[in-house]
């Protein structure tokens, strides 16, 4: 059947019809039958007065009316008129076959009665039963099959087996979740493509401008530290400045690539347990070069039973951002301070600077991508603009929050959270 | 030290050469593709060979995995790879072996293939 709402019309207009249609006929019959009984009280009450009127003398009351009218004419005139016998005679005459004839009548109608009303709840019975069929096997089961094949999409039990839904509309609405659950399933596997491509984009890509500068770096390396050859001071001091630019273009695009990793999800963290204050310690030795240059000192302090579960290199980046950043906004003969402090089950590393600090409405701006705060004063400033972008985002991955504390003029603290951390074994055996 | 260095790119020979040969003093072979590097491998001993991970004919994985799978071990191998680690759907297991990244500093490439040396000796007392 091609239409649903075909079928539930039929059946509805069925079921009515045929109960009030029925119905009707029953309650007509019903009421021919009682018409009937009237007219037989009213043939008795004729007989009667006609028998007394033919057998007596005496005036006969007519307290009634008759119907048709004739018949009540003939009595009345046969009270006027004795004579008039032939008459009434003929009267009860018709009167007799008249109730014989309405005797006759009475058990069909009788029986018409039953057998409508009978019809009446036979059909009703048997379009309630169809109706049933219909809403069971055209409507509920279909929609329950489609709601499977819903949950079962949902849960990534998509099958690709074929089957052409009933032309019908619940046909139709299957048909159509069958062409969106296949669109969805398009695009997951373009995405998925797209995502592949931008992986081995990014592997070619780094390895297509690492080599380059392999060569550059190596050669300017080379040549200033005079392995060639001794070279007369100008040039080596040209040759220190294409070697530092390299080197930052080197860094930019690490951390260009480090952004683009973490931006397509493919940034697996290597986490391990790791003594917290072995990894701080590998961090300061590796900072103290710079510190030195910058005239400032640095300062590391941490609680050496603590240990974390992070990917060390990550966050050894982040810790390195931070510090050496505030080594650079530093002013000579300061101190950078770095504390681990445990708080609500997170423990919070900070890094706090005293240098010119970060003007309110640039503290949330600094963590966005090529945000940097400038310095005229201080040549070491010369960042790529990505280093909090990375921090924040490996913070992120690791499960924490990074933020800033300062007030301009007074120095600034860069702190953040890790939470999956511990005391050390024999910390935890002792107590 | 007698260096096997695997490397399809002539510019990175060249500097590479230069650091190792001038600064480190060391007697370096190169070879420019991966069917020729697992001849020399296989064939030869060296007191280390770098080994880049993308050549020709051959990259430096296979290089490595067929090395591996002919059971001689008289080579230790480091990776050079202008690929980052972490990039790798398979992170390799690397018996002996350390890793390189590039861009290198010249400078101090002798004193990284020492360290990763000297690690790897120590690891193997360890174990």
């Amino acid at each position: 059947m091609s239409s649903l709402r075909a079928v539930f019309l039929f059946l509805a207009s069925l079921s009515l019809f045929s109960f009030t249609g029925f119905g009707f006929l029953a309650y007509d019959a019903w009421k021919s039958r009682l018409k009937l009984e009237d007219k037989l009280a009213q043939s008795y009450n004729v007989l009667s007065h006609a028998q007394k009127a033919f057998d007596g003398d005496k005036k006969v009351e007519l307290n009634f009316k008759l119907q048709p009218n004739f018949r009540q004419k003939t009595l009345t005139a046969f009270e006027k008129n004795r004579r008039s016998r032939t008459r009434l005679t003929h009267l009860l005459k018709t009167e007799l076959s008249f109730q014989k004839y309405l005797y006759q009548l009475k058990p069909e109608l009788t029986r018409r009665v039953q057998v409508y009303w009978l019809l009446a709840f036979v059909f009703s019975a048997v379009s309630s039963l169809l109706y049933f069929l219909f809403l069971k096997n055209s409507i509920f089961k279909p929609i329950f099959y489609l709601n499977r094949r819903m949950q079962d999409f949902l849960n990534n039990r998509y099958s690709y087996e074929f089957e052409a839904p009933a032309n019908n509309e619940l046909g139709r609405l299957h048909s159509a979740f069958n062409q969106l659950a296949q669109k969805v399933l398009d695009q997951i596997h373009d995405l998925t493509q797209l995502d592949r491509a931008k992986s081995e984009f990014l592997s070619i890509a780094s390895h297509e401008l690492r080599t380059p500068l392999t060569s550059i770096k190596g050669s300017l390396s080379l040549l200033e530290h005079g392995v060639i050859g001794e070279v007369n001071p100008e040039t080596k001091s040209l040759l220190g400045i294409a070697g530092q630019e390299t080197d930052r273009l080197i860094r930019l695009i690490n951390e260009l690539l480090d952004l683009a990793k973490i931006e397509a999800g493919q940034f697996p963290l290597n986490k391990k347990w790791i003594p917290l204050d072995q990894l701080l310690k590998k961090t300061k030795d590796s900072l103290q070069g710079l510190a030195e240059s910058a005239h400032v000192k640095l300062e590391f302090h941490c609680n050496p039973h603590i240990e974390t579960l992070i990917d060390s290199d990550r966050i050894q980046q982040v810790i390195t951002n931070l510090a050496s950043n505030a080594i650079k906004f530093s002013p000579k003969d300061s101190k950078v301070i770095l504390r681990v402090i445990e708080e609500n089950n997170n423990i919070i590393l900070e890094v706090e600077d005293s240098g010119p600090g970060i003007a309110p409405e640039d503290q949330v701006l600094i963590f966005e991508k090529f945000r940097q705060a400038t310095s005229e004063e201080n040549p070491l400033v010369k960042g790529t603009g990505l280093g909090l972008a990375i921090a924040r985002a490996i913070v992120e991955e690791h499960g924490g929050e990074i933020s800033v504390r300062s007030f301009p003029g007074k120095g600034s603290v860069f702190l953040f959270s890790l939470c999956e951390w511990r005391l050390s074994k024999a910390i935890r055996v002792s107590a | 030290m007698k260096i096997l260095m695997a490397e399809d790119d002539l510019n990175i020979v060249t500097i590479a050469r230069m650091a190792l040969e001038k600064i480190g003093k060391h007697e370096v072979v190169v070879v420019n593709d991966g069917n020729a590097a697992l001849d020399k491998i296989l064939n030869e001993s060296f007191d280390v060979v770098l080994l880049d991970e993308m050549m020709p004919k051959l990259n430096g994985r296979e290089v490595f995995a067929k090395y591996l799978a002919s059971n001689k071990k008289h080579n230790r191998i480091i990776f050079m790879s202008a690929n980052n680690r972490d990039l790798d759907d398979k992170p390799l297991v690397f018996p002996e072996v350390g890793f390189i990244a590039k861009p290198f500093d010249p400078m101090t490439l002798s004193q990284q293939i020492e360290a990763i040396i000297s690690g790897s000796a120590h690891k193997q007392e360890a174990v």
